[in-house]
């Protein structure tokens, strides 16, 4: 059910929230044994909440669509009195004295907190294959990974455990997961959504966000977290009649997945057909951007470990190599990746003289088995880490809004990513775009057998 | 370009050689592809600070 069924279900009097919870907590407990999608279960405070939002609604007390919505939060985002791991040995008993900005907002807002969801290890990889808390299992195929860092969030959501839940995303880290489990995720603008209470991965990169079946839901979720929120909802019969969408027709396009191509090529015709202006368009120096992306990220985050040296054994061995990795980049190539990254944003910005949306792939392949270090597209051969980042941390150095949506199924029955990009602060277009689009593709909110 | 075993060798602490073989590598890639990008940064060029252009 999406957000707004189960509101209305609430608003009727159909269900209670103490209902909706505890079928909630039943659903979690069944399935987490298979998915390893939560941490952390907060069951006795979710009971406790519900019947405190049952009297609410029961007193005329409607804080509006989340009134009652169970949520789950990304286990590197701070939960008052409930233990925030980052999914690292080293932070694995420490609970915050404090929520999260974005945890206070959707409390504010009334959803229903029932847990913390698995991760990569420190937010800090793209498969979820956590060496101190398990491998998070993907809901479509258990041998295979459900993306990272926001890897339990996007199973719990495709699972139907939640119908949403937050994440972070420093190099596509809402985005790959929502891509390889077939959910929508949303990376905002970067700082249009507070970073207070997130633990803090790369200083620069970091954005909040969030992960729901549909894109209706996303929309309902950002109202209350974005700084200066129009409230924008996409309307029943969301329509592109107008909108200038840009195509790559470099980079995006290359060393990607053939079923993945199949569907992003079927994607551009919807868009056509709904009536958007689509526009091929040679976009500037975008391996430029990885470039500069990877050291600014290498060395922002070594800045943040390097006090966990002395401990250095209890990091999982790919997080050992990013963090030596970092500590050796000198900071005048720090600083000029930071410079070279003005440049490239200034570049890259002229693109919305004539556009108001870009669409791409959001991953070149459909999620890989666990375990699988490196990833064959057609006759390349490419890291996992290095193919999954390589379409979406473009848009975490530059700061832009970018949405995944499923756009399709592969040949193996595995979920096929969209992305949606616009210019910075322009959510709504991307909600509006994506909400025509999820009508069109009618699998978005789509469940894998259980 | 620089010497990435010897510098991970000065390092303190000094980076674990077993993890050598996948460290270095990346390193090396991003530095030559670095020294290429920074060619073109203008001297008046600032720090990248997540704002819209300033221009």
């Amino acid at each position: 059910m999406t957000i707004a069924e189960i509101g209305a279900a609430l608003r009727s009097k159909k269900i209670s929230v103490r209902e909706l919870t505890e079928e909630t907590l039943q659903r979690v407990a069944d399935a987490n044994q298979r998915l390893n999608a939560f941490i952390t279960v907060t069951d006795v405070a979710a009971r406790l909440r519900a019947a405190v939002l049952d009297h609410e609604l029961a007193r005329g007390v409607d804080r509006g669509p989340l009134h009652g919505i169970p949520i789950a939060h990304k286990d590197n985002i701070f939960t008052r009195g409930v233990r925030t791991t980052g999914g690292s040995k080293i932070f694995a008993d420490f609970v915050p004295d404090y929520d999260a900005t974005i945890v206070s907002q959707l409390n504010d807002a009334g959803a229903n907190v029932i847990g913390k969801t698995g991760l990569h290890e420190f937010a800090y990889g793209i498969t979820s294959n956590n060496p101190h808390f398990g491998a998070i299992r993907n809901p479509w195929d258990p041998e295979r990974v459900p993306g990272g860092s926001s890897g339990g969030s996007a199973a719990a959501v495709v699972a139907g455990l939640v119908p949403l839940a937050t994440g972070t995303d420093t190099g596509g880290s809402i985005r790959i997961p929502a891509s390889f489990c077939g959910v929508v995720g949303l990376k905002p603008t970067y700082e249009r959504v507070s970073r207070r209470g997130v633990m803090p991965l790369g200083l620069t990169l970091d954005h909040a966000g969030v992960l729901a079946a549909t894109v209706r839901d996303v929309a309902l979720a950002l109202s209350p977290i974005a700084k200066h929120s129009s409230g924008y909802r996409p309307v029943a019969h969301a329509d592109l009649r107008g909108m200038r969408i840009g195509v790559p027709e470099n980079f995006f396009v290359e060393r990607i997945a053939p079923d993945v191509m199949l569907s992003f090529r079927a994607a551009v015709q919807t868009v056509a057909a709904l009536g958007a202006r689509v526009t091929e368009i040679k976009l500037p120096d975008v391996e430029a951007l990885n470039v500069a992306g990877r050291i600014v990220q290498l060395s922002e985050v070594s800045a943040l470990l390097a006090r966990y040296l002395d401990r250095r054994d209890e990091f999982g061995r790919d997080i050992q190599v990013l963090v030596e990795q970092g500590r050796l980049i000198p900071a005048i190539d720090y600083l000029n990746a930071q410079r070279v990254r003005t440049v490239l944003v200034r570049d890259f910005s002229k693109i919305w003289k004539h556009l108001d949306c870009l669409m791409t792939p959001a991953t070149p392949m459909t999620a890989p088995k666990i375990g699988e270090m490196n990833v064959a597209i057609g006759t390349f051969t490419e890291d996992v880490r290095t193919a999954a980042t390589r379409l979406t941390r473009p848009f975490n150095v530059l700061g832009w809004p970018a949405l995944a949506l499923p756009c399709g199924f592969s040949s193996a029955g595995m979920p096929i990513g969209l992305q949606m990009v616009a210019p910075p602060q322009q959510e709504d277009t991307l909600l509006q775009a994506g909400a025509a689009l999820e009508d069109a593709f009618g699998i978005v909110g789509r469940h894998p057998p259980t | 370009m620089t010497n990435w075993k010897a510098l991970a060798a000065a390092a303190e602490p000094p980076v674990p050689e077993n993890l050598l073989p996948d460290v270095i590598p990346a390193l090396e890639e991003l530095e030559a592809a670095l020294r290429v990008l920074e060619r073109d940064i203008a001297p008046e060029t600032l720090l990248w600070n997540g704002r819209e252009d300033e221009e």
